[in-house]
């Protein structure tokens, strides 16, 4: 699928953005929650600083498609872990989860802080050089994987 | 988190807090972490009269100033005390650092000290550091005080938070000279609920400290962090902020006030910027009756999105240096190769260092002095900021912090990227064709008509050039630019022309 297909597709959905845990960094949440309203999402962004349980509040809230969580600051992986969880127990655990961003302290190899967070129940983790285009079709092909039926069900 | 200091009964303006106000408010802040019993001030004045003079930050920097040096100084904190010793003393000694920094984890920045404690425990248990700077407040005033001795620097607390009422208290106590950070430019610029209010008189207690221990002899440099948001500050708006902020550290009686500027990566507009923030700030100063207060000039590397590639991050560096000499700068604040990932190593840290360290040796005694377009640059920046100060005073009837609150909530200041919810965040700022940072929209700032229409002419070019509509994403492919991949920055349109 390109950019633009993707860019066209699945309306009518609501995303949460934001930056989790004590991050500041809202320059990158605030280019994506552009973008992805400029994709026809309903973007409801939480901005900078957003403890993990407001995510979910949100999500519950808005009866969110998916949870776009943002982090530079390295302690991600703190603020990260058990989210999967949280969402569980709030009952909306089959939501979608993408997390991007620096997402350790300091340089490590991506292949391995990937697999760090698709173990800690993300579905997807983006790298630090992420750009729009990549986010929107990675949402448009799991949306069109997991089709309404198994939003339902989650 | 921890419990918040109680209201301060103090009326809120620029004016010194009163002794007994500030006695009692010293007493409620060090009662909510048990480390906070461990200040003593006598104990703390005599601890820093008892430095030699070239590891007392005030005095390295003025006499930095006197002799048109420029020096360095990078970031860095870890989660544990063996790895902040080890690197500060990297730093020192291996990256020839003339500043030695703590940098505090977010934790701290936010007061959450019982998850700094557990952050501590996890590192030690993995062995990396899992916080991203050093927990100072849960260390206490005797490691800070073993910190300080394990080097052969000024050592300076670099805090990133608009609650720095605490992590002050402690480290001025261990012997830390330098402590960055600023109530206007930290609040906005690091939290999200802070009001502005309470936000400077954060900083109006930390300023009130440091003069205390300037009336017993113990010239600390305190210092304004007006890099902001980090992300295409045009140096208009950093210096109206470093304006407001030093006439309020003035208020408390600080004498010593470090203005920090994130490089636009222009030499030309960089230098002006340098210029034009020491001489704004010490018109504003004087025209409040102040003519004894010391402002040098830092120059920070890029403070925006860092590339991925170790050279093209390596000539960040270098020309970081040039910048930061050229402009006349008394420091540079250094990043490293690694920047786009996070924390450095020391080794990284060290590297960035030497390489700045390196360009700021081969600048010499370059200075753009009477290149005509640096002139005309400092004198737009001067047509840029004073109406805005003027209108930010006027606003509170004279005074910078009433003034300050007012202005924010009105849109009059404003400031890039703010993820604090006072503050608008409507101004928007992008790169124009020859690399100067220009205003894309103005928000409600009240910048006279002429000059917006200079920064619209020189963004319509970058649009008419690069074959795109004058829109919002002159502002976020701005964001990017620097992080692109070389491939997508060359080659240039060779005979295109402007």
């Amino acid at each position: 699928m390109t950019a633009a297909e993707a860019a066209g597709g699945s309306p009518h959905r609501t995303l949460i953005t934001g930056v989790i845990g004590s991050d500041t960094h809202i320059v990158g949440t605030r280019i994506l929650s552009m973008g992805l309203e400029k994709a026809g999402y309903k973007v409801v962004a939480l901005g900078a600083l957003t403890p993990a349980e407001e995510f979910v509040k949100a999500a519950i809230e808005t009866d969110a498609d998916a949870i776009m969580i943002s982090s530079l600051y390295g302690q991600g992986e703190l603020d990260c872990r058990g989210f999967r969880d949280l969402c569980v127990e709030a009952g909306i655990g089959g939501v979608l989860i993408y997390v991007g961003g620096n997402l350790v302290v300091g340089k490590q190899s991506w292949a391995e802080v990937e697999q760090r967070y698709l173990d800690m129940g993300f579905d997807r983790a983006f790298p630090p050089d992420t750009r729009l285009d990549g986010v929107l079709v990675a949402l448009a092909a799991d949306f069109s994987t997991r089709g309404q039926v198994e939003k339902e069900v989650g | 988190m921890s419990a918040k200091a109680s209201p301060d009964a103090v009326p809120f303006s620029e004016a010194r807090i009163p002794d007994d106000d500030f006695a009692r408010m010293r007493e409620e802040n060090l009662a909510r972490w048990p480390t906070g019993a461990g200040v003593d001030f006598e104990a703390a004045v005599d601890r820093h009269l008892a430095l030699p003079e070239h590891k007392r930050l005030g005095f390295v920097m003025r006499r930095a100033d006197a002799e048109g040096r420029c020096l360095t100084q990078p970031r860095g904190g870890f989660a544990t005390f063996e790895m902040q010793k080890e690197l500060m003393q990297a730093l020192d000694r291996d990256g020839l650092a003339d500043v030695v920094p703590t940098t505090t984890d977010s934790y701290t920045r936010n007061e959450r000290w019982p998850q700094a404690e557990a952050g501590v425990e996890e590192s030690k248990k993995l062995g990396r550091s899992m916080l991203n700077g050093f927990p100072i407040v849960n260390y206490g005033v005797d490691i800070c005080a073993e910190l300080v001795a394990a080097i052969d620097k000024p050592a300076i607390v670099l805090s990133g938070t608009a609650m720095p009422r605490l992590t002050s208290e402690i480290v001025l106590a261990g012997g830390y000279s330098g402590y960055l950070g600023s109530g206007i430019a930290y609040t906005t610029s690091y939290t999200k609920e802070v009001s502005i209010e309470d936000g400077i008189r954060n900083y109006q207690y930390l300023d009130r400290l440091a003069a205390m221990y300037a009336e017993r002899g113990v010239d600390l440099h305190r210092r304004q962090p007006g890099f902001l948001t980090g992300t295409n500050i045009p140096p208009c708006i950093a210096i109206v902020v470093a304006v407001l902020d030093v006439l309020l550290a003035a208020g408390q009686g600080v004498r010593n006030y470090g203005l920090e500027l994130g490089q636009a990566l222009h030499l030309i507009q960089d230098s002006a910027a340098i210029h034009a923030c020491r001489e704004l700030c010490q018109e504003y100063l004087e025209k409040k009756g102040y003519d004894d207060v010391f402002t040098p000039v830092i120059s920070l590397h890029w403070m925006g999105a860092w590339p991925y590639d170790d050279a093209q991050a390596a000539a960040l560096l270098a020309y970081g240096g040039t910048l930061g000499a050229v402009g006349g700068a008394v420091s540079v604040t250094t990043k490293s190769t690694h920047e786009a990932f996070g924390l450095p190593t020391p080794e990284k840290n060290v590297e960035g260092l030497k390489i700045t360290r390196m360009a700021i040796y081969l600048a010499r005694h370059t200075r753009l002095d009477d290149n005509p377009e640096f002139l005309e640059e400092k004198e737009l920046i001067g047509r840029e900021v004073r109406p805005i100060v003027d209108k930010v005073l006027e606003m509170g009837d004279g005074d910078a912090a009433l003034g300050t609150v007012r202005a924010i909530e009105a849109g009059v200041l404003d400031i890039p990227w703010s993820p604090n919810r006072q503050c608008q965040s409507r101004i928007l700022p992008a790169r124009d064709t020859d690399g100067y940072l220009r205003i894309l929209e103005a928000g409600d700032m009240p910048f006279p008509k002429d000059v917006l229409e200079i920064h619209e002419a020189k963004l319509r070019r970058r649009a008419e050039r690069d074959g795109v509509p004058y829109d919002q994403d002159l502002a976020v492919t701005s964001v990017f630019e620097m992080s692109e991949k070389l491939a997508d920055l060359m080659p240039f349109a060779w005979g295109e022309g402007h």
